[in-house]
């Protein structure tokens, strides 16, 4: 009952299959068993939202979940707003205004951003605050943040389909898109992080 | 963290006394103390094992009670370290009688550190004064008439 | 920082979960939206052996309004109750107390039984479900009993329930109808815990106050209600003055403990500044109903 299992779940539209024990975090398991770096890791206590991904459409703290709680789940990290090459309008409007600068909690930011403008199409300066006021910062300062998100719902407000898709099931595969309906990577015993990741890149993951 | 209170105990100075230097008194009232094993004079080694409902943890570390001044007034310091964090309390226990029963005037200085102490700041005070407030109920029961 | 390990159990009934309850007793502990617990075990302040998720009891997860009550099952999120079109209309109290729960992100997993079974002494919920008289159903290996908020809530993170005991249910009264409502609370950040807060009800009828609820948080180890400064507001007519009696009568009930977020002082301060607040604000929208 402590030793790993098995869990399935798909993250942004690919399906991914890894061997967990049930502590590890949701966050730790899209990290190293799928290989998807993008969400971080800050003070795996839920306060920073550095780790914020969408769970079946919803944002959530993702240290803050067990990777076996996920099991089936339809999961979003930032690696699955941009279209290939093309930026999200929330990764553009967050260039844009200069909204990041070491870029550590920006993945958060963008989720959060990503439901809570769902949610709320045409926000006030308030209700931007206090919409991303589960997100923390060192760098910026909050108030290029506050502007890309009040340029981003402009922006998705005059786009063509305005509301926000996550990224289609995968049909043909992109060798450079990571994860692409493959099995998650399996941690060997004893090995280390690094390593596991060092191989994934050499292998062109 | 400055605590400090006033108990009253239904005994008089004298047994109270004899009840606050008895170790088995001491592992018997003190919250979460698991072990009170004496080191020399006037010293302990001490394990305590504290929590409130989930958030638990376990301190190693010594008691010493020093400053006697029979039998009215010692000073009692508790050190202790465990994966939670550590903390140092220095404590001072003054008897005064009051009639049949003894007021018992107590001061806390308690220097909390580590994990515990950084996300647990808005309860530690209230819970430090909760565990006081159990080990002089305990001291009570005690002292009290069915004793 | 990564929890200890432990045994994961996740039932799919509520026969089963209290089962392992029953079976596990103190070892065990209970993860419903995990906003609380796993910080805690993140950092190994709280080290159960056995977790028993039970997210996989879809029987749980419902609100229902009924005869005027308000009844969350112990899946149901904070997110969809606060959405709610029933609660809006029923318990704008609730409504109102639950969008200032930490954040966005965290009342999508929250529940709104979770708060409650956790007892926070800065928890919104629990001031509500006290101010409103509501209560949780508790069901361990002795069958269900049900627990009024003044009973269930015995001190910091401490209520009166059994470890062996799964919470299955909140209820929330309705306002009583033509009720004023209001819900104060303050916070360095938005999202923080707070400081103090405070929910009132208020009723008024032929021109004096027929009813009236105070209940605080972060002022003591538990959700309090001013029972003091209730009493010398039913029966007497509404006005400035008797609100800010009110608040005075407050100030002097409650026993705020000081920390490095706030002096006693300050808490015991405020407390009364958000009680006349919320007090005039109820006034304002309570119907007399002569």
């Amino acid at each position: 009952m402590r030793a790993p299992r098995e869990i399935a779940l798909r993250i942004n539209g690919a399906s991914y299959v890894g061997r967990a024990e049930p502590r590890k975090t949701l966050a730790d398991f899209i990290r190293e068993d799928c290989g998807l770096t993008g969400t971080h890791l800050g003070c795996e206590h839920g306060v920073c939202g550095a780790c914020t991904i969408l769970m079946n459409g919803d944002a959530v703290r993702s240290c803050l979940m067990f990777a076996v709680q996920a099991e089936g789940a339809e999961l979003m990290t930032v690696e699955g707003l941009a279209d290939g090459d093309r930026l999200h309008p929330i990764q553009q409007a967050f260039w844009e205004h200069h909204a990041l600068q070491c870029g550590f909690c920006t993945p958060g930011f963008l989720m959060t951003t990503l439901e809570f403008l769902r949610d709320t199409p045409r926000p006030t300066d308030r209700e931007i605050r206090e919409g991303l006021s589960g997100n923390l910062c060192r760098c910026t300062g909050y108030q290029n943040i506050v502007r890309a998100v009040a340029a981003a719902a402009d922006a998705l407000a005059s786009t063509p389909h305005g509301a926000v898709r996550p990224a289609p099931p995968d049909a043909a595969a992109d060798p450079a898109a990571a994860g692409t309906g493959r099995p998650a990577r399996k941690r060997r015993a004893g090995a280390s992080q690094s390593r596991v990741r060092r191989k994934a890149r050499r292998r062109g993951g | 963290m400055r605590l400090e209170g006033t108990n009253t105990l239904p005994a008089p100075v004298e047994t109270v006394w004899r009840t606050i230097n008895d170790p088995d008194a001491l592992r018997g009232c003190t919250p979460g103390l698991t072990d009170l094993s004496p080191t020399g004079p006037g010293t302990y080694a001490a394990m305590l094992t504290i929590g409130i409902a989930a958030v638990k943890g376990t301190y190693k570390g010594t008691l010493t009670i020093t400053d006697k001044r029979e039998p009215t007034h010692y000073k009692i310091i508790l050190e202790g370290s465990g994966g939670s964090g550590f903390m140092r309390g220095e404590g001072t226990i003054d008897l005064e009688a009051d009639g049949d029963a003894t007021r018992v005037k107590w001061t806390g200085d308690m220097q909390i550190g580590g994990l515990i102490a950084g996300v647990g700041q808005r309860m530690l005070g209230g819970v430090g004064k909760m565990l006081i407030g159990q080990f002089f109920k305990c001291l009570e029961q005690r002292l009290g008439p069915g004793a | 920082m990564k929890p200890a390990a432990f045994d994961y159990e996740a039932p799919e009934t509520v026969e089963e979960a209290v089962a392992l309850l029953g079976a596990h007793g103190d070892r065990a502990k209970v993860l419903a939206g995990g906003q609380s617990l796993v910080p805690l075990m993140n950092m190994r302040l709280a080290r159960p052996e056995v977790v028993v998720d039970i997210n996989r009891i879809r029987s749980l997860d419902y609100l229902t309004a009924d005869a005027g009550v308000l009844a969350f099952g112990a899946l149901c999120r904070q997110r969809a109750a606060e959405r709610s079109a029933a609660v809006a209309r029923l318990c704008p109290l609730l409504g109102d107390a639950l969008a200032l729960v930490g954040h966005a992100q965290i009342r999508n997993r929250g529940t709104v039984v979770g708060s409650l079974a956790h007892a926070d002494p800065a928890a919104e919920l629990c001031a509500v479900l006290a101010a409103l008289g509501g209560t949780v159903t508790a069901v361990g290996p002795g069958g269900a009993r049900s627990i009024p908020a003044e009973d269930l809530f015995v001190s910091y993170l401490t209520t009166s329930l059994d470890p062996r005991e799964l919470v299955t249910e909140a209820r929330f009264p309705a306002l009583p109808r033509g009720a004023g409502w209001a819900w104060k609370e303050i916070s360095r950040r938005h999202g923080d815990f707070a400081l103090a807060g405070v929910g009132v009800v208020l009723a008024v009828r032929g021109g004096t106050v027929a009813h009236a609820r105070i209940a605080l948080i972060g002022v003591g180890p538990t959700a309090v209600r001013a029972s003091r400064a209730e009493r010398s507001l039913v029966g007497a007519a509404p006005s400035d003055g008797l609100w800010e009696d009110a608040a005075d009568a407050v100030r002097s009930e409650v026993e705020p403990d000081a920390d490095i977020h706030a002096s006693a002082e300050y808490r015991r301060h405020v407390a009364g500044v958000l009680t006349r607040r919320a007090l005039v604000e109820a006034a304002t929208r309570a119907r007399d109903a002569a």
